[in-house]
């Protein structure tokens, strides 16, 4: 957690043509993610967030402003961006084992590192016994597993993560969350999570970034200050959680509400090494 | 399938039987099963029906292969690229709607009526099939995947390799299937008209010489080889596509 411009967001607008008509999808946003970090982002359907998170991980590049990873503009996906998906996205005709090696295809490790390293991570996703078994003999948790193993393998330093944990059930979630954040600090992976669950976002995130519709932008961030392992039930969790959804809805209600700074929040602690909320308009 | 698929050919069996034994036919339009069963052996034992079967079978085996992976290509190609599908797709359809048997005329003064004619025939019977499943298939690959390897850099003969072709192949399967049921039809047709070996052939002769069991016993074989070729593809497929059978079986 050493160098706070780790990934810079700055003033990036996306613009889509929607039947002719222009459509805002994300207005001047900007962000600074520190080198280690889990920044969770969410809002409602349709305030940009996927698409913040697809212009990060370099898999669109029409937009103004400037994204820069490690000091280096962003102009397409790199191997040091990994991407998990909602839908895991397995290729349904490989093994487990063989959609895992799919993002070392690339790397530069030898054969035997290759093998090494699938293991490991189908290990670390607790998949070690299905790395012969087919997409579809998994459940859907399962799946995603397989698919956030494919996008740790060739060790990212940014893990970008679109609504992972979406189409699975409570249960599931909850376990694959507790996972993730395992994950997270042990490999000490920068993560940055979309998501529209607040409780997820709240319960991962180092800060919360929460997002408002049309157009798109950041409207807070919300620092959650809270040693991990957290509690989910916890009192200052709740807290926290209130915050967020105070914040989420007031930008359905109040759209032209500028953004709040809070008291107590990590970035403003920080002072002007980590700006929490850089907003520009 | 087991013995349900077998119950309605032995019916057919049976009704045959009691149509010749009752003569609802007289014996020289529809003989008796004992007598087609008699002359089937006899054309075994005198190494003719092998014969004939052997030579329709090579020339599927050659047609075949030449339209397969002459569709397979024409189908990459439309596939992978708009810009071919634009030349390249008219043309095709409207080639596509024209009967096999339509060409023969033309194919004939072309190139005579030797084995190229029924090379040519064949090949066309394969060809549009796999031209059309190859290009669904390609086309059919989820966007989806193929951002995943745009995440993971693949270049575009690692998306070729890994993701495309892989996808595509269940719909280049079945475009096989097809081909190859096309390919054994159009032989026949091609055989009725201008042969003198093959199961067709057969079929022409004994018509001319009114020699009924024989047509039954090539109208059989040549059912019996076609549904052979079928299975044997199915399994295959079984084999190649273990991910996806199980999937419907799950």
């Amino acid at each position: 957690m050493c160098n706070p411009a780790h990934f810079q967001i700055r003033k990036v607008t996306r613009e889509f043509n929607v039947n002719g008509e222009k459509l805002t999808a994300l207005d001047a946003v900007s962000l600074d993610i520190a080198e280690g970090e889990f920044v969770t982002i969410v809002g409602a359907s349709g305030c940009g967030k996927s698409t913040l998170l697809r212009l990060g991980a370099g898999l669109d590049t029409t937009y103004s402003g400037r994204i820069s990873h490690e000091g280096k503009v962003v102009t397409g996906p790199s191997l040091d961006r990994g991407m998990v998906f909602q839908e895991p996205r397995l290729f349904p005709w490989l093994t487990v084992e063989r959609n895992v090696a799919l993002g070392l295809e690339n790397s530069k490790f030898t054969k035997s590192e290759k093998k090494r390293l699938v293991e490991e991570h189908l290990e670390l996703v607790g998949l070690a016994g299905f790395a012969r078994a087919y997409p579809h003999q998994l459940s859907g948790g399962m799946a995603q597993r397989a698919g956030i193993a494919r996008g740790l393998v060739n060790r990212p330093n940014v893990l970008f993560l679109d609504e992972p944990f979406g189409a699975l059930d409570a249960i599931t979630k909850a376990r694959l969350q507790d996972e993730l954040n395992d994950i997270w600090a042990r490999e000490r992976i920068t993560m940055v999570l979309v998501t529209h669950d607040v409780e997820e976002a709240v319960y991962l995130g180092d800060r919360v970034v929460v997002m408002s519709p049309r157009p798109g932008r950041i409207r807070d961030i919300v620092a959650v200050d809270l040693p991990r392992p957290r509690e989910r039930t916890s009192a200052a969790l709740a807290r926290v959680r209130t915050r967020v959804l105070e914040s989420l809805n007031s930008t359905e209600s109040k759209p032209s509400v500028g953004p709040r700074l809070v008291e107590g929040e990590r970035g403003s602690k920080s002072g002007p090494l980590r700006p929490a909320v850089a907003l520009a308009n | 399938m087991g013995l349900t698929g077998a119950l309605l050919p032995g019916a057919l069996l049976v009704l045959w039987w009691i149509a010749s034994d009752k003569g609802f036919l007289a014996e020289q339009i529809l003989p008796p099963p004992a007598y087609v069963y008699e002359t089937a052996r006899d054309m075994i034992a005198s190494g003719e029906l092998f014969h004939h079967a052997g030579v329709s079978l090579r020339r599927v085996v050659v047609g075949f292969a030449f339209g397969a992976a002459a569709g397979l290509s024409l189908g990459v190609a439309m596939g992978l690229s708009r810009r071919a599908e634009d030349y390249l797709k008219p043309l095709f359809l409207a080639f596509a709607q024209i009967p096999t048997l339509g060409w023969i005329p033309l194919l004939m003064l072309l190139v005579g009526i030797d084995e190229a004619l029924k090379f040519i025939v064949i090949a066309k019977g394969a060809f549009v099939p796999m031209v059309v499943n190859t290009f669904a298939g390609i086309r059919g690959v989820s966007p989806k995947l193929i951002e995943v390897g745009r995440a993971l850099k693949f270049s575009d003969w690692q998306t070729l390799r890994l993701i495309v072709l892989p996808g595509a192949v269940p719909s280049i399967f079945t475009g096989i299937r097809y081909g190859l049921t096309h390919s054994w039809t159009s032989l026949v047709g091609v055989e009725l008209l201008a042969s003198s070996e093959g199961l067709g052939y057969l079929l022409v002769w004994g018509r001319q010489m009114f020699w009924l069991d024989m047509v039954i016993v090539a109208i059989i074989v040549i059912g019996l080889v076609g549904f052979a070729m079928d299975k044997s593809l199915d399994r295959t497929e079984v084999l190649i596509q273990r991910w996806k059978r199980e999937e419907l079986a799950a």
